[in-house]
């Protein structure tokens, strides 16, 4: 007889071993500090392990993603609009004057894109997955989230472009 | 675009991962697993077994690289396959076909783009298996395929363009093209710059390109390319061509600009090109042998 050997939770378990940062950083993404992001993970990798809504492992990587996703702004959505800025990030923002602050401005842009756009964007460019898996993660179909990357990137250029104005007013 | 979206994908990479991250990992898998120490579905003991018996048959030399010789076209210069990498196991496929140019007389030329593309192939094939080996040692499930061709573009009396195309699809999928245009009569490989009297075809050929993508975003609400426009600004877009930018001149001897994915414009618009029609560039081609 067939042992079940590398059992299901075997399974998440290595998968979770192996991605583990990428999780953190995409649960930081969406909480921008530290304890909030590991709190995700860990609730992340329980449900994952109580769940059995996997049934094929060739989904493990959509499926595991979706309950990150969902976990993060389930927790945005109970914390509602309170910006939190861990020491890191405080630390990063008061670093230096030139070096650092075109890259403030486009994490800030990012950060000012709603979820919707900005859960889009991460995916499709930061964690370079398919339009297919971003749709199938976000239980969206695929026109939707070609519609919601080309406005994310619209939006993300104007608010871009709103920051070089400001930018040019303080220098100038 | 590229630029800005390339220093927010940087800084995403660098996010700090906290030290704390493989204890919290580690006690939420923990503590997951230990009451859980039930049955597992059979359901999901099966899927894991077939998974088991499919990667071992895998793994056997399923691997094969072969050979071939394929003659494309009956002019004087010939493009062949000359080698062709394959791996097929399961997931992992690659199909990687090496052309080769023969019967120039031009040996120099020959050999040089040969060789070239041999490299390129060779490249391919082992960043591919390297790819391949380290995702089977973490035992996942990965899909990873690369496959790479050629085509003809143009084949005429005087002109021959080979394009190199290059697929790669890991997460998502990226293609590349590149190409050469020899000049058959005079036995030359034909450059960009050596078209053109001075550097000025690139802002002339930029301008016309941008006016043809702001067109198009115009007429079809669904393009997009990465410029700046006055509703959509951007500060770091699609500004100019290289000088030395992937061109090839069509069987109309008309010259073709082409963009790889995610050069100008998103990844959903896939590789892009323009014909730029001779009008625009009558007044600074060197003459008119190649391009009408």
């Amino acid at each position: 007889m067939l042992k079940r050997e590398p059992a299901w939770e075997q399974k998440i378990a290595e998968y979770v071993m192996e991605n583990k940062e990428n999780f953190y950083r995409l649960a930081y993404s969406y909480v921008q500090n530290k304890e909030d992001a590991l709190d995700i993970v860990q609730d992340s990798i329980q449900k994952a392990m109580r769940s059995k809504t996997l049934m094929d492992d060739k989904a493990i990587k959509s499926w595991f993603y979706k309950i990150i996703v969902n976990t993060s702004l389930d927790f945005l959505r109970r914390r509602k609009k309170v910006t939190v800025v861990d020491d890191t990030t405080l630390q990063l923002h008061t670093q230096g004057v030139n070096d650092h602050y075109e890259d403030i401005d486009l994490q800030r842009a990012l950060n000012e894109l709603s979820p919707d756009y900005r859960s889009v964007i991460v995916l499709r460019y930061f964690e370079d997955l398919k339009i297919e898996e971003v749709a199938e993660i976000l239980e969206l179909n695929i026109s939707t989230i070609k519609t919601r990357i080309y406005k994310g990137l619209k939006l993300l250029r104007f608010q871009m472009e709103d920051m070089n104005l400001e930018e040019a007013k303080q220098n100038g | 675009m590229d630029n800005k979206m390339d220093k927010l994908i940087e800084q995403y990479k660098d996010i700090q991962i906290p030290s704390e991250l493989d204890q919290v990992v580690e006690k939420a898998l923990q503590k997951s697993r230990k009451p859980k120490r039930t049955k597992t579905k059979w359901i999901a003991g099966v899927a894991a077994a077939a998974v088991i018996l499919t990667t071992s048959v895998n793994l056997s030399p399923a691997f094969a690289q072969s050979l071939e010789k394929v003659p494309v076209i009956g002019s004087v210069v010939n493009v062949l396959t000359f080698k062709e990498f394959k791996v097929d196991e399961g997931n992992y496929q690659a199909n990687i076909k090496v052309p080769a140019v023969e019967q120039l007389e031009n040996k120099s030329l020959e050999k040089m783009l040969n060789a070239k593309y041999l490299e390129e192939g060779q490249q391919l094939y082992e960043k591919f298996m390297a790819d391949m080996e380290q995702q089977q040692a973490f035992g996942e499930g990965g899909h990873l395929s690369v496959s790479s061709g050629y085509e003809i573009k143009t084949d005429t009396e005087h002109l021959l363009s080979v394009g190199r195309i290059i697929e790669e699809t890991a997460g998502s999928s990226m293609t590349t093209l590149q190409y050469d245009t020899i000049d058959k009569q005079n036995e030359i490989l034909i450059t960009l710059p050596s078209l053109f009297g001075d550097t000025s075809y690139v802002e002339v050929i930029s301008e016309y390109i941008i006016q043809q993508m702001e067109e198009q975003m115009k007429a079809d609400p669904s393009k997009m390319y990465f410029i700046d426009t006055p509703d959509a600004p951007m500060a770091d877009g699609f500004k100019t061509i290289a000088e030395n930018q992937n061109f090839y001149v069509n069987a109309e001897n008309k010259l073709v600009i082409s963009f790889n994915e995610y050069e100008v414009a998103p990844g959903y618009m896939g590789t892009v090109e323009f014909i730029v029609p001779t009008e625009v560039v009558q007044s600074i081609l060197v003459s008119n042998e190649y391009i009408k």
